[in-house]
């Protein structure tokens, strides 16, 4: 005598097309009553219409996810970009010291010849200088960094 | 050949082209597993989401996994979500036969599938039109293999009653 999960076991495979399952279900008085109700299923399974994307589909997809690509893209950089900006700030308290000597020493020698004043606006101009100089080197480290990941991807993939 | 998992580890890093391979190889079982699980409503917009989420996941992918798993995942909590807004799914068995005169002739696939409980169609559609095996369907549907077994013993308990009308 046949147990219930066996019958299931047997009349799911029949179902999902399993061959295995003839011999029990041909053997078993259970599976065969509930046969013809699986196999009529099983019919109705196969006979559905294999449903297919429409055309422009693929297309409208891949555009609508260019800027999600664009995002991976610039994020796969941000580990190469914070190593770089790490890089270039070590020398940064010793490019600081000596502009700010300079800056003194500037200062000193200006004032001795000619007013205080304008001796101040020229040395201060001078900084103001260096620091925007600064300050735009650093900010093209990340446009640097992420411009040779872009040519290094390029090249790896022709 | 490169394998799916080293091409979503490419769109991670905003690689199209392997995208558009990825999309390649699973555009058409994507979009019947989408079509058979919403009886083809909403399929495009489910589909369209899908890809994003993916693209948009890429980064958290576990290398370990498999990606059509991973895949199918996204795509059935997509559908779980739909299936949650109104009008209320599935359709009752009575319901199914109470709306159509000529019942057994307009029983189709899409009304079986219709009248299985969510986690019962699930099992079915990724074992029946996926062919995928029974610990596969677990880890789509992250259950237990035994759980998956009783859901497709009942699935088939329930089309056979249905398919006899």
């Amino acid at each position: 005598m046949s147990s219930e999960t066996d019958c299931d076991e047997s009349l799911t495979a029949l179902l999902f097309g399993d061959p295995a399952a003839e011999a029990h279900v041909a053997a078993c008085a259970r599976c065969r009553a509930e046969r013809a109700g699986v196999e009529r299923a099983r019919g109705l399974l196969a006979a559905a219409p294999e449903p297919v994307p429409p055309p422009g589909l693929a297309g409208r997809v891949l555009r609508a996810a260019a800027p999600l690509l664009a995002r991976n893209a610039r994020r796969a950089t941000w580990p190469a970009v914070a190593r770089a900006l790490a890089a270039a700030l070590v020398p940064l308290p010793l490019i600081a010291f000596f502009d700010w000597q300079i800056v003194r020493t500037a200062h000193a020698v200006l004032s001795r010849v000619l007013p205080d004043a304008l001796s101040f606006y020229l040395v201060f101009n001078y900084a103001a200088t260096l620091v925007l100089l600064l300050a735009l080197t650093y900010a093209a480290v990340p446009i640097l960094v992420e411009r040779q990941a872009r040519l290094r991807h390029q090249e790896s993939h022709g | 050949m490169a394998t799916d998992e080293a091409l979503i580890a490419a769109v991670a890093g905003g690689d199209g082209s392997a995208l558009a391979e990825l999309y390649r190889r699973w555009e058409r079982p994507l979009f019947r597993f989408i079509d058979r699980h919403t009886g083809g409503r909403d399929v495009e917009d489910l589909y369209q989401e899908t890809w994003l989420r993916v693209v948009r996941a890429a980064r958290r992918f576990d290398p370990e996994r498999r990606f059509s798993t991973w895949l199918f995942q996204i795509a059935l909590n997509l559908c779980r979500d739909w299936h949650r807004r109104p009008p209320p799914e599935p359709a009752e068995v009575d319901d199914v036969a109470a709306t159509d005169a000529h019942v057994d002739a307009a029983i189709d696939a899409r009304r079986l599938l219709a009248a299985l409980p969510e986690p019962q169609r699930s099992a079915v559609i990724l074992r029946y039109y996926h062919d995928l095996r029974e610990d596969e369907v677990a880890a789509v549907l992250d259950c237990p293999r035994g759980t998956v077994k009783s859901r497709l013993h009942n699935a088939m308990r329930r089309l056979a009653a249905l398919a006899r009308r």
